[in-house]
């Protein structure tokens, strides 16, 4: 009990010693390990959630840039097609003026050579009738060319 | 058998035999015995838990041998520091020693820590670690002159502590261990049924756990005033 023995020290620090080496071995290593291998895997997973999580925004940020365009696409092919319209109709437009002119002026023109027409030939039908008329009143055919000419001035007269 | 005989048959350390190398004849105690034993018990214990570990879905059997590891470390570590951590491992291992050794008595052995000179050997190691990790941490010139802080005239106490510590160290553990037994003893002459065995939990079960833990939270703060 309280006597000392250097033997009974001596084995206990060898004994402690032993236990304190094989612990290490058994005990603390493989634990200490195994949790900082799964702290490094927890790691690695976290890691790879980040990594993915980044990729997501990316592609969010691509589709939203994708979508801007097809936006500003879009707006730019409406433009076209309106000013493409636009043109198209000013076109049909001045076309269709100018086709409404021109009919308008061929009436026009065709109007007045008729009325033209019309009036010569109402001249000439007049210019007989009124030398057939006055060939009777005179009833004599001599006097028929003076009085054409007498009646052609008076017509030149009374048409100014 | 007289009271006296038995309990003096139950104090003494008989020497379980003798092994003769050479000339020399070396006694092998019963404590040292026991101690193999708690040995054995021990790194059974620990190669039965640490077997078949994985990272995920783990086992019962390793849930409880990381909370025992993390557990102690956390015990030890809290006490060290930082700068102390690669004492836990050894701090650790002497707390499971000593537990186990002051609670085999209830198994029918003799508790080795009932034996001086097992107490004396941890007191040993204790101090000469804790010098050591102060040379080592410190340097040889900066432990010689912590002998004269915080005022010189404080050295021969300073140098009275390297005696000190570990024979208080080793003391207490044996003087509470032994103490413990005796009062046992007495209770189970006394009053034989039932009233030992709730006693038993104290002075047994609680008293020994915490010898354990208040040598090792000693020896842990020894070694963080030399390391700093």
């Amino acid at each position: 009990m309280i006597n000392v023995s250097f033997w009974n020290i001596f084995f206990t620090v060898l004994n402690l010693l032993i236990l304190f080496v094989a612990f290490r071995i058994f005990f603390f290593k493989p634990i200490a390990k195994i949790i900082a291998k799964r702290q490094e895997e927890a790691d690695e997973v976290y890691a790879k959630a980040t990594e993915k999580e980044d990729e997501a925004g990316e592609l969010v940020k691509q589709y939203e840039a994708k979508l801007a365009e097809a936006e500003s696409e879009k707006k730019q092919i409406i433009a076209e097609a309106r000013k493409s319209a636009d043109g198209q109709y000013q076109k049909i437009v001045a076309d269709a003026k100018e086709d409404a002119k021109s009919i308008h002026d061929t009436a026009i023109a065709e109007a007045n050579h008729e009325k033209s027409q019309i009036i010569a030939s109402a001249k000439k039908e007049i210019a007989d009738i009124v030398v057939d008329a006055t060939t009777k009143v005179v009833g004599s055919k001599t006097g028929a060319d003076i009085d054409s000419k007498l009646f052609d001035e008076f017509l030149g007269k009374a048409g100014e | 058998m007289s009271l006296a005989e038995k309990l003096v048959e139950e104090l003494n350390c008989e020497t379980v035999f003798t092994i003769h190398l050479g000339g020399l004849k070396i006694p092998v105690m019963e404590s040292v015995v026991v101690t193999w034993i708690v040995m054995a018990v021990l790194i059974l214990l620990a190669i039965f838990l640490t077997t078949g570990l994985k990272t995920q879905n783990i086992s019962k059997k390793q849930a409880f041998a990381e909370l025992i590891y993390e557990k102690l470390t956390q015990v030890v570590g809290a006490t060290l520091g930082e700068e102390g951590k690669t004492y836990t491992t050894y701090l650790v291992t002497i707390l499971l020693y000593i537990g186990l050794s002051n609670i085999i008595g209830l198994f029918g052995f003799k508790s080795p820590t009932k034996d001086v000179n097992v107490t004396a050997a941890l007191a040993l190691m204790s101090i000469i670690l804790v010098e050591a990790a102060g040379i080592y941490q410190r340097g040889f010139k900066k432990w010689l002159h912590s002998f004269v802080e915080p005022v010189p005239i404080v050295t021969p106490f300073n140098i009275l502590d390297v005696f000190t510590r570990p024979l208080s160290l080793c003391m207490r553990l044996f003087g509470n261990v032994l103490g413990a037994f005796v009062i046992m003893e007495l209770l189970k002459i006394v009053v034989p049924p039932v009233i030992p065995a709730v006693f038993s939990l104290y002075f047994d079960l609680f008293d020994g756990l915490l010898q354990a833990y208040v040598f090792v939270f000693l020896t842990s703060l020894y070694l963080k005033e030399a390391i700093e």
